[in-house]
């Protein structure tokens, strides 16, 4: 397994109230697999993607990055391992406004790489997705599945082993949110492990797996069969 | 600015300077802030330094000169001749000027009043004349001060009566300022030769330094009075002392005020990084998902601060210098006039504008830095 979740646990404190966002979730990422994760608003799809993103971490099991407890590390080494392994795409896409697309693109790398070796890598991904001629337009320049392709190639620019989606196709239409999913499966198809949550059909017409999340409990698993290792 | 440049040699830098043109008002306002304080740093800190070293001016030609007054113990009113004779002594190798005091009738336009006059045997040591001259071995004429000649109209050539007697007018002397040990401005002065009495009211020690002027004024004190006050020894040195420690306190409160408003303008500051971090707190999410550590993000917001202090001191820097060359051209007559206490405050307002910028970016920029990331991410 790429990334797992052991037997996790994850309880906020909501109003006074303890509210349980995951009870004992086991989940598991394969090498070139692309997962949907579904459920209901509250389900505790983001809070399972925060866990595998290293961004939060469980009150109780574990989360193992290439067999690393990510729960043992710093802070510090916890970015490290997340900026070297794990590659995020969000809803609102979150660019930088301030910044072109090659720089948004190059930003994951600014205190890693040379101004030479990030600018050459960014403007290479966005010419991989289109936007060869849109290097150096703002964010506000660009169509809302530009913004999601320049956001995809920031995703990728330190070649993670998985790249986590929350609700990517949310604010595109279905024609631009069917051509982004086509860019997760070019993704996927290169070894890149894809992990989506989603409310939308089409993202789990696309995947390998689907995994539904209730009440913060893994519910039904659909297409499981066809690629469990 | 080219993305190849600046972008890339100071990547923080250049993200800095982006943040900060997102919201150009509010940037600038807070700028303005820091300006407004270094001004008032450096601004109040020339204007008292300039407004002492013009006082200086006049304090500074008598700051040698030692008076000595008949003291409360003296056996008369005024020193005779042979107290005059142990006060030259005791003052050796310094010089003096003996002095002799009256008030006599003038006849005036207006009528007959009360004159002050002096009898000094050589003037043209103690003031400077602007009309006329004083002949080396004074046996007649008389000289008249400043103010008094303007307001009577009095020129060289004239005839003053004083007294019924008639003296013809040989000089008139320049304004000497305030700052005298014997002020001529209103005065007339007279051969010493001309006065009754050989008594003196009062003596002036000359001396090329301050130091020499205390050193004599202790030797005369030591010669003259023992348990009995017979002199009142008075330096200029003490005094111009003094005035020194007046003008450092003035100074002192003055930057204090200007300090206070760069405080006012460091939490204006406080504030719009405060603001910022609440409103960038999605992208300072994202920034930490994509792998910037917390240091990288506390650099980032650092250097926002930095830069508002820069621009901020920057712009009251050339706007006091302005300030300062019109201070200086006002007080000194010379626009340039600065000296190193006026490089010392540019200097030092600059650092306390970027200073305060930083210690008020301080707060704001470590709360961006611990934002939780899924906090921050969270809509």
């Amino acid at each position: 397994m790429l990334i797992e979740t052991r037997n996790v646990w994850r309880r906020y404190t909501l109003g006074g109230e303890i509210v349980t966002a995951l009870a004992d979730v086991s989940f598991g990422v394969n090498s070139g697999e692309f997962v949907a994760v579904v459920g209901p608003s509250g389900s505790g799809k983001s809070t399972l993607l925060n866990l595998v993103g290293l961004l939060d971490t469980p009150d109780e099991g574990t989360v193992l990055v290439e067999d690393v407890a990510a729960e043992t590390l710093s802070d510090g080494k916890r970015t490290e391992l997340r900026r070297d392994t794990i590659g995020f795409i969000f809803q609102d896409f979150y660019l930088i406004p301030t910044l072109t697309a090659r720089e948004n693109v190059a930003l994951p790398q600014l205190f890693t790489k040379s101004a030479s070796e990030r600018n050459e890598r960014a403007v290479a991904l966005l010419s991989q997705f289109g936007l060869g001629d849109r290097t150096e337009h703002t964010p506000s320049e660009l169509s809302g599945g530009q913004q999601q392709r320049v956001a995809i190639a920031r995703s990728l620019i330190n070649d993670p082993a998985v790249v986590l989606a929350d609700e990517p196709t949310g604010n595109l239409d279905q024609n631009t949110g069917t051509t982004i999913l086509g860019e997760f499966e070019r993704i996927t198809d290169d070894g890149t492990s894809v992990v989506a949550v989603t409310h939308d059909r089409l993202v789990t017409d696309f995947a390998d797996r689907v995994v539904e999340l209730v009440d913060g409990r893994i519910g039904d698993t659909t297409k499981e069969t066809q690629h469990v290792s | 600015m080219s993305p190849k440049s600046l972008a890339d040699r100071l990547p923080v830098l250049s993200l800095a300077i982006r943040n900060l043109s997102r919201s150009k008002t509010r940037s600038a306002l807070a700028a303005i802030g820091i300006a407004i304080g270094v001004i008032a740093i450096v601004s109040l800190g020339m204007f008292g330094s300039a407004f002492q070293r013009s006082q200086m001016e006049n304090i500074g030609t008598i700051g040698n000169d030692v008076g000595v007054f008949p003291g409360e113990d003296l056996d008369r009113a005024n020193f005779t001749e042979t107290q005059l004779r142990e006060i030259r002594r005791a003052a050796q190798p310094a010089d003096l000027i003996a002095i002799k005091q009256d008030v006599r009738d003038m006849r005036t336009r207006d009528g007959t009043a009360g004159q002050t006059v002096y009898g000094i045997a050589d003037p043209g040591r103690l003031f400077d004349v602007r009309q006329g001259e004083i002949p080396d071995n004074w046996r007649s004429g008389i000289v008249v001060g400043d103010q008094l000649a303007t307001i009577e109209g009095i020129e060289t050539g004239d005839a003053l009566n004083l007294d019924g007697q008639t003296y013809r007018v040989t000089a008139v002397l320049e304004d000497a300022g305030q700052a005298t040990l014997v002020n001529p401005n209103d005065a007339v002065i007279l051969p010493p030769s001309r006065f009754a009495e050989d008594t003196y009211t009062q003596v002036i020690v000359l001396s090329d330094t301050t130091a020499e002027a205390t050193r004599t004024a202790e030797r005369i004190r030591t010669a003259m009075n023992d348990r009995r006050e017979r002199v009142q020894v008075f330096e200029f040195g003490q005094l111009a002392e003094q005035i020194n420690q007046l003008f450092l306190q003035l100074n002192l409160f003055l930057i204090g005020i200007g300090a206070v408003s760069l405080v006012v303008a460091g939490t204006s500051i406080l504030n719009v990084m405060l603001m910022s971090t609440v409103e960038r707190r999605g992208e300072i999410g994202v920034l930490r998902a994509v792998g910037f550590k917390r240091f990288a993000v506390l650099r980032i917001f650092l250097t926002e601060a930095a830069m508002l202090g820069l621009i901020g001191g920057t712009a009251g820097v050339v706007v006091s210098v302005l300030i300062g060359a019109g201070i200086h051209s006002l007080f000194l007559g010379d626009p340039f006039a600065f000296d190193t206490l006026s490089v010392i405050y540019i200097v030092g307002g600059f650092s306390f504008g970027i200073g305060s910028g930083l210690i008020s970016g301080a707060y704001p920029a470590w709360k961006a830095s611990r934002l939780d990331p899924v906090e921050a991410l969270r809509e």
